[in-house]
């Protein structure tokens, strides 16, 4: 965008303007289009999302309001502007008020390092990963936040099962990217899609395999294990069924919304729906890809870029679209995913919840890490680090061991642990098979 | 997988041979192979994959026969009797008591009649049990299968007998087996029942050309049964009378009555001697009475809900020249009870007159 504007101003008017203020121009430009697209995407997914469960539970779903019921959420906006703000008497009012904000706001700052297609990112940090993530965890205050503020007893118990639940699954779901940031070695975002080129095999990897985006880590072993982590763990976080816990309708009302109505309430909504969104997005872009997919690698070779400044701008505009057009595929199958799981799988305890949290998935990661050190070690050291042997071997012959090597070692430390976490869970059932035993006796 | 009705389904679900994560994943399959099968209609409903929802304004499912909503009234739709006959069976057996009724009267003798002149059921409070169409004897309530009743006025919910009528042909078709069944028994009933309803009581109300039409039979009934003698008056035709024509020859056999009462105190009061003058004006009054009543009937304005008035209206008259009659007999000048008895004639023929105006 910054290119862009540049281009515009200072060499077809010729204005000479200075580089702070292009770069603002383009920042308020790209700021805009994104708090454009943020709530359509919002909008779409809430239809999305309730045409897709109603399918898998042999309904119809809304479909009255304009062609399929695609105004549906519009509709739904309306209501949600028109209703009356309420807010209890015994609430701490301003705590009250700026907690929607603070749940939301993180989840506009994540947007900043998100890359929608070939060259289109916000802004590229050499530490877009840790950003997103650090950022995300911010809305954890806004939830206590408003929990706490609500003076209710069901918002405040949603609100800690909700800081519970985020604190806890945000150490698997950041241990899984560790890996990936381990053989990636960087944690800017826009490498970590650029270094998923291949086929099947990252072109990083193993220099010569051919281009066509296909080099996903996803199809490594440390990068599956990862991936199947690091989509639970990210369930939990967006607080989406079975981790649904702190909004558990069945038990706490609404959680820490329980006090919140009109748009207020809306609000909670947006961010949760825009937070599973960019789960889905991040999910897309770490372990498949993101906008790689076969031939915007060679369309974006031919277009405009600092590396080829003589290109032809046509190309921009179709590897963009195509880019785009992968991205949004891969993340509007996630979350696809992620209605199929809700329809699928019944609530958690929030015990069980916690019990697979740091007994199963913090395990598995860990392993998964140590197999990511391992897979570093074969495919990218050499004799100046310690490993003479390798350095004999093809980079293929490299590549396939480390594979062998990983695949062996996550399969065994998965079977290991899921033997000894469901036979900790029978013990646990036995247990308490025996206590209600025992009540019930002396009753 | 196919469901056979009243079939007990054991449903294998492999307990045993699970492997971590395979439940999981069981799982998913089901809701996908919903998901998948959801872009067909269920139209059979033994499938248990496949949309079922009948989008209800734009389809609508068929109802079963038996389906009961609320209850509505039958008439008859040939000759628009209806087929209550007030008789209270029904609300006696509404557990919410929403049924009521006020059983039809004869104008002129104030007998009851096998009728209900309002019947009312409180749509908003009924449960619809249908305990209603169980009890009635004459298959006159039954329950209807219209279900749209919303309305946005509170007392909209109150159906008056206006609103409950239905023509049988109604009920045969959203019941066709159900009305077999009764229809006979029913029938017969009813016109058990025509032949106790005076006038057009029973006839629902809406229904104003077999109204006329029940009007004009009862009057070519009338015009065809001899005329009633002044003198045979115990002796009275043995033809259907309408009850202005009764209280015509009831009136008429008073005045005569009245005429004879004083001239013969000490005989036997034959009507042959009876002072001419004040029998004749008495008879003429009669008379009078009777076609003012009778024009009064036949009146093309005689619409639905003015002919109870009517019908009053010649009672007046009738009573009035039967008094007038008296008088005149009471007086003892011939010539002023004759004047007596015809100003009185004059007078329930205007006010029969300005009555059905
Ligand atoms: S259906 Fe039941 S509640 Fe309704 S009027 Fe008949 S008896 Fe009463
Ligand atoms: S509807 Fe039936 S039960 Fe009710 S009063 Fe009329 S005849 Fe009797």
């Amino acid at each position: 965008m910054h290119d862009v504007i540049n281009h515009l101003i200072n060499t077809v008017f010729g204005l000479g303007w200075p580089g702070w203020a292009i770069s603002l121009i383009a920042y308020l430009l790209i700021a805009t289009i994104l708090f454009m697209i943020v709530p359509f995407q919002m909008l779409f997914l809430t239809y999305f999302e309730r045409r897709a469960i109603a399918r898998m539970q042999d309904r119809v779903g809304p479909n009255r309001v304009g062609p399929e019921g695609i105004f549906q959420p519009v509709a739904d906006g309306v209501k949600m502007f028109t209703k009356e703000d309420i807010v209890p008497d015994a609430a701490d009012k301003w705590v009250h008020l700026i907690g929607p904000g603070i749940v939301v706001a993180p989840t506009m700052f994540m947007f900043a390092v998100l890359p929608w297609g070939p060259g289109m990112v916000p802004f590229d940090m050499n530490i877009g990963l840790l950003f997103f993530f650090a950022i995300s965890s911010v809305s954890a205050v806004g939830l206590m936040a408003s929990g706490w503020a609500s003076n209710n007893k069901f918002a405040l118990l949603g609100a800690m099962r909700a800081v519970a639940q985020m604190v806890s699954y945000e150490i698997p779901a950041v241990l899984s990217l560790l890996a990936i940031v381990l053989v990636t070695g960087s944690l800017s975002i826009v490498d970590l899609i650029t270094f998923q080129s291949g086929l099947f095999i990252s072109s990083s990897d193993v220099p010569g395999i051919p281009d066509f985006g296909l080099g996903w880590f996803v199809f490594t072993p440390v990068g599956f294990l990862a991936f199947i982590a690091f989509f639970i763990a990210a369930l939990a976080e967006g607080e989406r069924t079975p981790f649904d816990i702190p909004e558990a309708d069945s038990e706490i009302v609404a959680g820490y919304m329980t006090e919140y109505s009109g748009m207020k309430f809306g609000l909670f909504y947006l961010a949760q729906y825009v937070l599973n969104f960019l789960l889905c997005a991040i999910t897309a872009i770490i372990f498949f890809g993101g906008w790689q997919g076969p031939g915007v690698g060679w369309l974006y070779a031919q277009a405009i870029t600092p590396a080829n400044p003589a290109g032809n701008g046509l190309f921009n505009v179709l590897a963009g679209v195509l880019g785009v057009f992968y991205f949004l595929a891969k993340t509007y199958f996630f979350f696809f995913v992620m209605v199929w799981v809700r329809g699928a799988y019944a609530r958690l305890r929030i015990d069980q919840l916690m019990d697979f949290g740091w007994k199963l998935l913090i395990p598995l990661t860990l392993v998964n890490v140590v197999s990511a050190a391992i897979w570093v070690g074969l495919t990218k050291w050499g004799a100046a680090d310690g490993l003479a042997f390798v350095e004999g071997w093809a980079p293929l012959m490299r590549w396939a061991v480390a594979f062998v090597i990983t695949l062996v070692m996550n399969l065994v430390a998965y079977f290991f642990l899921v033997r000894v976490y469901s036979q900790s869970q029978d013990e646990r059932a036995r247990l308490d098979d025996e206590v209600l035993e025992r009540l019930t006796n002396v009753a | 997988m196919d469901i056979q009705r009243g079939n007990i389904i054991v449903m294998d679900r492999r307990r045993g041979t699970l492997r971590a994560g395979q439940g999981l994943l069981q799982g998913l399959k089901v809701v996908w192979d919903h998901w998948v099968g959801s872009f067909r209609k269920n139209d059979n409903f033994s499938q248990i994959h496949g949309t079922f929802t009948i989008e209800y304004p734009d389809e609508r499912m068929k109802l079963p026969q038996a389906y009961r909503n609320m209850p509505v009234l039958l008439y008859d739709d040939e000759t628009g009797q209806e087929l209550c006959t007030a008789c209270y069976q029904c609300a006696r057996a509404c557990p919410p008591e929403v049924i009521h009724i006020t059983q039809a009267k004869d104008p002129n003798t104030g007998k009851m009649v096998p009728a209900s002149l309002e019947f009312i059921i409180e749509y908003d409070a009924c449960m619809s049990c249908g305990l209603c169409a169980e009890a009635c004897p004459f298959d006159a309530i039954k329950m209807d299968h219209f279900y749209e009743l919303s309305t946005d006025n509170r007392m909209g919910l109150m159906q008056r007998k206006a609103d409950l009528n239905r023509p049988v042909s109604y009920y045969t078709s959203i019941a066709p087996d159900l009305w077999d069944e009764v229809k006979e028994g029913a029938m017969k009933k009813l016109q058990g029942s025509i032949k106790r309803r005076p006038d057009v009581i029973g006839i629902a109300g809406h229904l104003s050309e077999k109204i006329a039409a029940r009007r004009r039979q009862l009057a070519a009934e009338a015009a065809a049964s001899p005329p009633a003698p002044v003198a045979a008056a115990p002796a009275a035709p043995a033809g259907k009378l309408s009850p202005e024509e009764k209280a015509a020859k009831l009136a008429a056999m008073r005045a005569a009555k009245a005429g004879g009462a004083e001239p013969a105190a000490e005989a036997p009061a034959p009507a042959a001697e009876l002072s001419p003058a004040d029998a004749k004006a008495a008879k003429l009054a009669a008379i009078k009475a009777a076609n003012a009543a009778k024009k009064a009937a036949e009146s093309p304005a005689a619409e639905v809900p003015a002919a109870p008035l009517d019908e009053k209206a010649a009672k007046l008259a009738a009573i009035r020249a039967a008094n007038a009659a008296k008088a005149a007999a009471e007086a003892p000048a011939a010539p002023l009870d004759e004047k007596a008895a015809k100003l009185a004639a004059i007078r329930a023929a205007n006010a029969a007159k300005k009555k059905s105006e």
